[in-house]
């Protein structure tokens, strides 16, 4: 999709003097990218020094454009004791637009369909600047234990939650298999 | 049965014989056994050889001389066996125990005893051989006449008595070598080591000829007959005399013994005896000589002991023997030791022979290598006593250069320093010394540097582990003395040095700007240039990189010198906020000579530092100056006021400074009003900028007047605000006095302590009892404790040791590292594993936020390995993971 592109385009916007001096880049996308790296570094920081508990993300070693995120289920919910994978990658134009997030696991949830994809509004049209790494992966992680029953990319489960005794033998018997 | 013989070797001839002509063989043959018999038993009798000789004749005439020959050597080596050999080693079956015993050890066996002993079953064994020999010679004869009868031809003769002869040698040397007993190689060797042990103290007497001439005179009286009779008079001529007749009676001895061992065979086995004997005696000299003292260079005065006392030896034993074997292959083994030995005790070697240089090698290249042994096993207490002990490595580098043996050296002082230097038990100040003469010592044995790598490399692992390395060496940079408690070594002296030495090179090399030096100067390193060793690790980069620089290597240890520069920053800060004065001359200088070795940038902030000082000197007077113009009104309202003059201000600028630990403080009001005023006056001065004060830091000189005495303090600050509180009021509680001054209540407690200490305030228990009073004491004689008070002058307080005006290096390393933690447990939550190079690199990477990620692999790791042990996380196969 368009994490490619996502992908091309950061390689130029990192080392951003010589890539200005190369190309004829419009001056503000410069500036621009400058600022995001700039955003996303605090990000980072304000993440690692927020030490919330059952969340966590960090970039990939070379590209701080793509992160690798965890989530543990939540207490009293049926996904306690279940740790996910997230992959998050930013947009060049990010906080703008949103990022794009998919679970690298396989979860078994209302909302998360068989490839990873989230339905979650503020990763979609309800997207605010104001949000961030850590609001994303809270929304996620509560996500998961309040799920959208109305508008299910998985119907199986939602069709199972009302069952949560056989929805919780069913998200453990898919995350044994899984690890 | 004789017949068969015969017939086996001269089948040709048996046919022709006739029976009469075989009846004479008979007869003469057992004849010629017979008088064979009685020739080779009987004791010195040749009564039989006429007779011995008509039946050898009659025995050839029917060319059977083949038998003749064959029969007389079978029953001369019986003989010899039954008489010669047997009676020979039975001489020495009384000390068939030695062979049991160690070589080294002491023979519990009177000297003159088995010398002579040795010299008996040589004569005895000599004789019986010269017997034989003459017996040979009647059959030689007995051949020879036969010859001379039937043919004119003589030339067969001589061949056939050399044939015989080394036959017979032959047949005395496999007899001997037979049935030699274990022990007799070392009643040899004693033997020799004896007789080398007494020459040598001859001739140590003369190789030391200072003024020890009377007992000289005294130890040689075992042999000492002809002196005696010289008197004391004549002195010189009788002592050289004297000495040279000993010397050459000894040799002549040896060498006779020598001469005998070698006819009899056991030419080998007597020059493994005298060499080992020598050899053991230069290893006991060198071990005499080089023993525990490092001052001096004892390599020369081995060579010239070798050549004095082993070689002269050699020498004279190699004359004696090369004489003797030269003209008397073929007479008596006994040749009689007066003979004429031309130069056997020549002292001056003139004309040394091959064997002599061969041996001259042998013998240095072994007193080198035992030598280097031996330094190389002290190698670390020559080290220890380093500037003292270069004669020592001097000589251990010669020895090097001679044998090769670098390796040897790198490993035995490798596993020393291991057992020695590099444990728990030893100050860090101490490594660092010990390092530094190392480098030191081994730069003089190894330019290179080749073994100083292999040789540091575990006193530096060893250094990065430890926490104070950095504050010591920079301390040691900075100053030796004013080091920790054990300032004992002063090491801060050498590497001060080092820096100035390495200052007049630089400027040396400015000097010479001859334009064409360059080419010149290529000219001299390329003809000084050498190879590297072979050990030379070839990863480790060219020699020219390898340039053993002190401080190169010490900032080697810590591995970045930005840690060193701000470990230095961090204790001038320390530093300069202490000083009373301005005084900063020496740092100045520290300073100039840093910035020589790691250039002006990365010390910048210490340059800022220093000029803090000087602008706050001008400032300080500048302030002081505009306050005695215009005499101030407001400043003398209260007696109690504090002039001016007594306040001087470091003005520092804190953004260059180390964090500056800071604790609030009300100070007395009068001084509160004289900072202030002072700050005014700043601000007049400098007039955008103003002055913050850290009133918990400096120093105070206080003078205490009491009732019956005065006292004089230099105290921190927080300590006279506690002091003055007592001057409104004698008594305080606890917490009142804490409110007042505006500190925590424990903090005061642990600060009173100093002036409680001083016998100068009482602690009793108060009302409450989770309240103390404090009250002041006003007369010495009330109280009893009047010990206490004798120390009036004294600086800061001993429990002070831990307050420190500036945050320490470690505290705010450890700050910086809860970032990296938060940093390090949130990258392996979501990669799972890493490895260190990728937390390093990851931290390079995204860690740029306020402190930047900058430590060293190093660093990081042992930081690692902290959080391995706080169980938070796990190291499996070089790999870190979340501990679960």
């Amino acid at each position: 999709m368009a994490t490619n592109t996502i992908h091309g385009n950061n390689e130029s916007a990192q080392p951003n003097n010589i890539a200005s001096s190369k190309q004829p880049l419009p001056p503000a996308k410069t500036v621009d990218s400058q600022s995001v790296l700039r955003r996303l570094q605090s990000e980072l920081m304000a993440l690692m020094m927020s030490g919330d508990s059952g969340i966590s993300a960090f970039p990939e070693e070379d590209n701080i454009f793509f992160w690798k995120g965890t989530i543990t289920g939540s207490k009293d919910t049926v996904f306690e004791g279940t740790e996910y994978k997230l992959s998050l990658s930013f947009p060049n134009d990010y906080p703008f637009k949103p990022p794009k997030v998919k679970f690298e696991t396989n979860c078994f949830h209302p909302n998360v369909d068989v490839h990873g994809n989230i339905c979650l509004d503020i990763l979609q049209d309800k997207w605010s600047s104001a949000y961030d790494v850590r609001t994303i992966l809270i929304s996620i992680q509560s996500l998961l234990g309040e799920p959208n029953i109305s508008s299910p990319l998985n119907p199986q489960a939602a069709q199972l939650w009302d069952n949560q005794e056989e929805y919780r033998k069913m998200v453990e018997k898919l995350y044994k298999s899984a690890n | 049965m004789e017949e068969r013989n015969s017939c086996f070797f001269n089948p040709a001839i048996l046919d022709s014989l006739a029976e009469d002509s075989l009846q004479e063989i008979i007869a003469s043959y057992n004849g010629f056994c017979n008088s064979t018999q009685s020739l080779l038993s009987g004791n010195g009798d040749l009564s039989v050889g006429p007779d011995f000789v008509s039946h050898v004749h009659t025995l050839c005439k029917h060319s059977l001389h083949s038998l003749v020959q064959d029969h007389f050597l079978l029953v001369l080596e019986e003989t010899f066996e039954r008489i010669g050999a047997s009676r020979f080693w039975r001489h020495f079956d009384p000390y068939s125990h030695v062979a049991n015993l160690n070589k080294n050890d002491d023979l519990d066996i009177d000297e003159d005893e088995i010398q002579s002993v040795l010299y008996n079953a040589l004569e005895e064994v000599t004789l019986e051989k010269q017997y034989q020999e003459k017996c040979l010679f009647v059959l030689v004869h007995g051949l020879q006449s036969y010859k001379d009868q039937m043919s004119e031809d003589k030339h067969g003769f001589e061949g056939e008595k050399s044939y015989l002869t080394s036959k017979y040698q032959w047949i005395v040397s496999s007899v001997l070598m037979a049935t030699v007993p274990r022990h007799f190689p070392v009643i040899l060797h004693w033997y020799f080591k004896r007789k080398l042990e007494e020459l040598s103290t001859i001739m140590d007497e003369e190789f030391c000829d200072d003024a020890s001439q009377d007992k000289d005179g005294m130890d040689l009286d075992e042999g000492g007959k002809i002196c005696s009779k010289g008197g004391e008079m004549d002195v010189d001529e009788c002592y050289n005399d004297h000495r040279f007749s000993e010397n050459s009676r000894l040799v002549k001895n040896v060498g006779k013994v020598v001469l005998d061992l070698r006819n009899l065979g056991f030419t080998s086995m007597a020059e493994d005896a005298y060499a080992s004997a020598i050899f053991l005696l230069l290893k006991a000299k060198v071990n005499d000589v080089a023993g525990d003292d490092f001052r001096s260079s004892v390599l020369q005065s081995i060579k010239s002991w070798i050549q004095a006392v082993p070689l002269q030896f050699l020498h004279a034993l190699l004359v004696y023997l090369g004489d003797v074997v030269s003209y008397e292959s073929t007479s008596s083994g006994l040749k009689s030791p007066l003979a004429p030995q031309p130069s056997s005790c020549c002292p001056g070697i003139n004309t040394p022979s091959e064997g002599l240089v061969r041996w001259k090698l042998r013998l240095e290249y072994f007193a080198y290598e035992t030598l280097q042994d031996l330094r190389i096993a002290k190698l670390f207490e020559i080290i220890v006593d380093y500037p003292e002990s270069s004669p020592a490595i001097e000589d251990l580098k010669l020895c090097l250069e001679y044998t090769g043996q670098h390796s040897k050296l790198v490993e035995s002082f490798i596993s020393a320093l291991r057992y020695r230097l590099l444990t728990a038990g030893a100050s860090t100040n101490d490594i660092l010394h010990q390092y530094v003469s190392t480098i030191k010592a081994l730069r003089t044995i190894d330019p290179a540097g080749v073994f100083l790598e292999a040789v540091g490399e575990p006193i530096r692992d060893y250094l990065r582990g430890r926490r104070d390395t950095i504050k010591c060496i920079v301390t040691m940079l900075t100053d030796g003395t004013g080091g920790n408690s054990s300032s004992s070594g002063n090491p801060g002296d050498s590497l001060l040095e080092e820096l100035n030495r390495d200052e007049e090179i630089q400027e040396n090399a400015g000097v010479d700007d001859d334009f064409n030096s360059d080419d010149r100067q290529a000219w001299i390193n390329a003809m000084r240039w050498q190879p590297d060793p072979v050990e030379a690790d070839p990863l480790k980069g060219s020699r020219n990189q390898r340039k053993v620089d002190i401080l190169g290597m010490i900032v080697g240890i810590i591995g970045s010198k930005d840690q060193l520069v701000h470990e230095y920053r961090t204790m001038l800060a320390e530093k300069l906020l202490n000083k009373s004065d301005y005084d900063i001359d020496s740092e100045i200088r520290t300073l100039e000579l840093l910035k020589i070795h790691f250039g002006e940038s990365s010390l910048q902030k210490c340059e800022i530092m220093l000029n803090d000082l000087i602008g706050s000197k001008r400032t300080n007077s500048n302030i002081k100056a505009t306050i005695n113009q215009p005499p101030q009104t407001s400043v003398k309202v209260e007696d109690s006021a504090i002039s001016m003059d007594v306040i001087s201000a470091t003005i520092i600028s804190s953004n260059f400074w180390p964090p500056i630990q800071d604790e609030p403080l009300s100070l007395p009001e009068p001084v509160d009003q004289l900072l202030s005023d002072y700050a005014k006056r700043f601000s007049e001065i400098k007039t955008p900028r103003k002055l913050q004060w850290k009133k918990s830091l400096g120093t105070i000189k206080l003078e205490l007047q009491f009732q019956d005495r005065e006292m004089q303090f230099t105290v921190a600050p927080v300590h006279a605000s506690i002091i003055m509180k007592f001057q409104d009021q004698p008594s305080w509680t606890a917490n009142d006095l804490a409110n007042a001054i505006g500190i925590p209540a424990d903090a005061l407690n642990r600060r009173i302590n100093f002036w409680i200490s001083k016998g100068i305030i009482t602690e009793s228990q108060g009302e409450d009892s989770s309240d103390h009073v404090y009250t002041i004491v006003e007369n010495m004689a009330d109280t009893s404790n009047n010990g206490a008070s004798t120390a009036t002058q004294e600086l800061l307080g001993g429990d002070e040791e831990e307050e420190r005006s500036v945050a320490s290096v470690e505290n705010q390393l450890r700050k910086e590292m809860t970032v990296y933690e938060k940093f390090i447990l949130g990258m392996l939550t979501n990669f799972g594993s890493m490895a260190l190079d990728r937390i390093h690199n990851t931290l390079k990477m995204f860690c740029i936020a306020d402190p930047p990620y900058d430590k060293s692999l190093q660093q990081l790791q042992s930081f690692l390995s902290g959080l391995v042990s706080e169980e938070k996380l796990e190291l499996r196969d070089g790999m870190y993971f979340l501990k679960k």
